[in-house]
């Protein structure tokens, strides 16, 4: 960590070299450990210690990007002169809205010391905590667990200041017999709010209820799909339906679409950064603050993420959803996706299905099929287990699913009260808030050996 | 640079390390994307630094920076032993490396223009004038085109005495069409779907797309989607085109065939293998016309190189012959597992990741039929073209791929067009109705530069020569 003060100064330094007309700095610097496990013994454990220092530089409206990841003061200088070279040799950009002006940002209070300064040894203790969950029942354990504080900062020629300090612990784990295997997950802000020890009792009761799984033949079943399963269908969602591009160039499920009904009433997904209970960075990558944008209020379609090119497009306003300018031409693209809680507990929703499929996670969703329709596949993984008479009665082996979103949850049953926070993509500032889903139907369209 | 890393391994050898090697890496990459008439960005990106990778009474620690001073690299070094010392919290056996020959070498991939030196305008000049092409049907409403680059300049020094340094250029370019009417929405794509076609080359790869030359067709066959009626749900024979193999090849012949995945360290990722270690040498894979091997040292292939991150020397491994499975890629410590010396596939993506077995060039090797002969032996099935989307179950048995467009085949030739046409099958059974592969002349080898695995996540370039082939009795169009 660089701090504050002397990260701000040092990339101003910069900044006032620049003899673009514009000129925007992004830093992205992060200290991580990772301790991955499998066979119940640690195999990787590695530390890395990196930044990225990208910069934008405009001409009129010609745009160069370039990038470093060196701190030192003639490799920045040498990449403000690259993305200088670089807009000064480009066509003009007729959609560039110009780099933002200052808006005040609200902090989030994200930086917690003990994730910060987590070291190998208290990794690899917790990793063996877990792993004799696992041997008491003579399962295997499998995982990674990691910590890492960052720190970003954007900084333009037009005033813009915003720093933003994090940490974040993640753990996944799998426990392993010869014939079944059981999954649990969590992600948080700070390493003391993951149990760790109460998820390996989770995958190890998952691994025990799933052994010698029967063979279930496909087709349609009500499903309870738990908080990994549903955000794995979402973190496919946030592509394909959710970010400006999509919407824009008419692939998504929701172009077009705005203002109709389309999912249960139950269903409400919003991206939210500034929600206490997310992982994330309160301002965008061009230094815009986040908003709340919500994408179906109960079933109704509402809206998309924007960046400030994609709403000069739209003719709106930037929701404050831009990624880095070396992947802008992937459009707005929200990070902090939350699906809201019903009323049911997570204990009554399985007593609620007569003959129904509970999903733990899935294993490569792919959502590119019919974006139109926001037909996803992928495969169940580590805990697929069959409900009879409101109980579960067995673990079933793997399914593959082949549905439309829209029509599986236009069949949403009940929604359970408890979310769990779980990691997504743009790992350290992303995140999904999902609760367990219980569906009226889902459509499986294969199956496999396992 | 190297006199650096020297100085850190003799500092870790007098630690009484077991084995240490120390890998500096910086990567260049250009990046250019437009979209419809604008150039949406142009970024060049430097990435530089060292990895220390440590292994200690059997326990392995890695530790990377940024910071290239020797005192960096000494404080690096020896928050890997740190590490080392952790790993061994929880006692195991120990790993022990594969035996290998020791080299001090420099290779240089093959490049005749050096793309970095061209400039910038040149290469978004070509993509507009594509994406010119693609716009010119009112239906298609964004245009997409794009290329990379990257350079790489690696230096090895292990402690058993490797020195290598490796020069690395790779190209690629491609882009789509995406055609919308207000309900429907289809893409077509050149010369490959998501990144286009990527190789260990210089520009003259570029220059060798034609790129312009497809535009036309690429727009119309877009348009022409749009009112393509649905692929139906059918058991038939499938021709596959060599793009669409390359993944399936990726998919359902080099993941499962990575030793460690077999041996369960990426379970909690990635997956395991279906391939277990008892089939080694007896399970019937494919018919017998597969032959597939892994390649490292095919021309401009993307997952060409001279030497992997371990500092083996690049080789050609058989891994089916004759439709029977008899060999997985490798890495020194898993190889032993398996009575063999590492056959050279242990890759990092950058400086601060540590190596895992990565694909090299996976290649399903030629037949020896021509494309329009098969088409015309075939009396009734589908022609599949270029890859939409993919997944496989986590022992890469269950897989349903959908492509961008297909055909249906009936009477020896190629009928109306079919939209959102998925293709489902289990690995053996499908790789086991395999009659017919085409021959050279329709073979090259796809880069696929987006290959995920590892945690932290780990992107790797690696190639899959293919030609086109035909399975039996598949399952396509799946309804949802």
């Amino acid at each position: 960590m660089i701090g504050k003060e002397k990260l701000i100064k040092k990339l101003e330094g910069i900044l006032k070299q620049s003899r673009a007309d514009e000129t925007e700095i992004v830093y992205h610097g992060e200290e991580s450990g990772l301790t991955r496990y499998a066979n119940s013994m640690i195999h990787q454990n590695v530390y890395e210690n990196n930044r990225r220092v990208l910069i934008r530089a405009v001409l009129g409206k010609r745009i160069g990007v370039a990038s470093t990841n060196s701190m030192l003061d003639a490799y920045l200088l040498a990449t403000l002169d690259n993305a200088i070279t670089i807009a000064s040799t480009q066509r003009e950009n007729r959609q560039f809205a110009g780099l933002p002006k200052p808006t005040p940002y609200k902090g989030v209070a994200a930086f917690d010391k003990a994730t910060a300064s987590f070291t190998p040894m208290q990794r690899a203790r917790v990793v063996q905590r877990v792993i004799k969950e696992a041997t008491k029942h003579g399962y295997n354990m499998a995982g990674a667990f990691s910590t890492s504080s960052l720190e970003i900062a954007v900084l333009n020629s037009n005033g813009i200041r915003a720093y933003h300090p994090a940490t974040a612990a993640s753990i996944n784990m799998i426990a392993m017999s010869e014939t079944s295997s059981g999954y649990a997950a969590r992600l948080a802000g700070k390493v003391a709010h993951i149990d760790a020890t109460a998820l390996a009792k989770a995958a190890v009761e998952k691994c025990q209820n799933s052994e010698n799984p029967q063979s279930l033949e496909p087709g349609e079943y009500e499903v309870i799909l738990e908080p990994a399963a549903v955000a794995e269908m979402f973190a496919w969602l946030t592509f394909i339906g959710f970010g400006s591009k999509a919407f824009q160039q008419g692939t998504s499920f929701l172009a077009g679409r705005i203002g109709r009904k389309l999912t249960s009433e139950l269903v409400t997904i919003y991206d939210h950064a500034l929600d206490p209970r997310m992982v994330s960075m309160p301002f965008d990558f061009e230094g815009v603050p986040r908003k709340k944008v919500v994408y179906l209020d109960k079933g109704v379609a509402k809206g998309v993420v924007h960046d400030r090119q994609s709403a000069v497009k739209g003719k709106t306003k930037t929701t404050g959803h831009a990624l880095p300018a070396t992947a802008s031409s992937q459009g707005a693209i929200g990070i902090n996706m939350i699906m809201s809680p019903g009323r049911t507990p997570k204990a009554k929703l399985i007593a609620g299905v007569k003959r129904g499929i509970l999903v733990t996670r899935f294993h490569y969703i792919n959502g590119y099929i019919d974006t139109r329709n926001s037909v996803l596949t992928g495969m169940t993984r580590d805990g697929t287990f069959l409900i009879e008479n409101g109980r579960i009665t067995g673990g079933i082996k793997n399914l593959r699913f082949t549905d439309s979103f829209l029509r599986a949850f236009k069949s949403t049953v009940a929604v359970s009260r408890e979310t769990e926070l779980l990691s997504s993509w743009w790992g350290g500032v992303g995140c999904i808030l999902a609760p367990t889903v219980h569906l009226g139907s889902f459509k499986f369209s294969g199956k496999t050996e396992f | 640079m190297k006199e650096k890393l020297k100085t850190a391994v003799d500092w870790l050898r007098r630690k009484g390390v077991t084995y240490a090697d120390c890998r500096y890496v910086r990567r260049e990459n250009e990046s250019i994307q437009v979209t419809d008439r604008t150039v949406d960005s142009v970024s060049r990106n430097l990435d530089v630094g060292v990895g220390i990778r440590v292994l200690v009474n059997g326990f392995w620690g890695f530790a990377a920076t940024s910071q290239l001073t020797s005192a960096e690299l000494q404080k690096t070094a020896g928050l890997a032993l740190q590490i080392a010392k952790a790993s061994s919290v929880i006692a195991h056996a120990p790993a022990v490396l594969a035996e290998q020959d020791i080299y001090v070498d420099h290779y240089c991939s093959q490049c005749e223009i050096d793309p970095f030196a061209l400039s910038p305008d040149q290469k978004t000049g070509l993509l507009l004038q594509v994406t010119e092409i693609l716009k010119k049907a009112k239906a298609v409403k964004t245009a997409e085109a794009s290329m990379e680059f990257y350079k790489t300049h690696k230096i090895f020094v292990s402690t058993e005495g490797a020195e290598i340094e490796q020069e690395i250029t790779e190209s690629g370019a491609g882009y789509r069409a995406v055609a919308f009417d207000g309900k429907e929405a289809q893409t077509r794509s050149y010369p490959n779907s998501h990144r286009g076609g990527v190789a260990t080359l210089g520009y003259e790869y570029i220059e060798s797309l034609r790129l312009l030359d497809h535009a036309e067709r690429v727009r119309e066959e877009a348009v022409a989607l749009l009112k393509a009626s649905p692929c139906p749900d059918m058991q038939t024979t499938v021709i596959i085109c060599a793009p669409q193999m390359a993944l399936q090849v990726h998919e359902s012949c080099g993941h499962p065939i990575e030793l460690d995945r077999v041996l369960g360290t990426e379970i909690s990722l990635a997956g395991g293998s279906f391939l277990t270690l008892d089939k080694l040498g007896k399970f019937q894979y494919g018919s017998d016309i597969v032959n597939i091997t892994a390649d490292a040292t095919n021309s401009g292939g993307l997952g060409t190189f001279g030497y992997d991150d371990e500092g083996v020397k690049a080789q050609r491994t058989p891994i089916v012959e004759q439709g029977r499975f008899v060999g997985y890629l490798t890495s020194r410590e898993t190889a032993p597992v398996i009575a063999q010396r590492s056959n050279g596939a242990m890759r990092a993506d950058g400086f601060n990741r540590l190596p895992i077995i990565r694909m090299t060039n996976i290649n399903l090797e030629p037949g020896n039929w021509r494309l329009d002969e098969l088409i015309k032996d075939t009396k009734q099935g589908v022609f599949l073209d270029l890859n939409k989307s993919w997944s496989i179950d986590d022992k890469r048995l269950n897989f349903q791929f959908g492509v961008e467009a297909a055909w249906e085949i009936k009477d020896g030739k190629l009928g109306q067009m079919y939209k959102n046409t998925v293709y489902t099958d289990m690995t053996p059974r499908f790789w086991n109705s395999c009659d017919a592969i085409c021959d050279r002349s329709h073979w090259e080898v796809w880069g696929t530069p987006n290959c995920g695995k590892g945690e932290p996540m780990q992107t790797a370039h690696v190639g899959h020569g293919t030609a086109p082939a035909r399975f039996r009795n598949v399952r396509v169009g799946v309804k949802s």
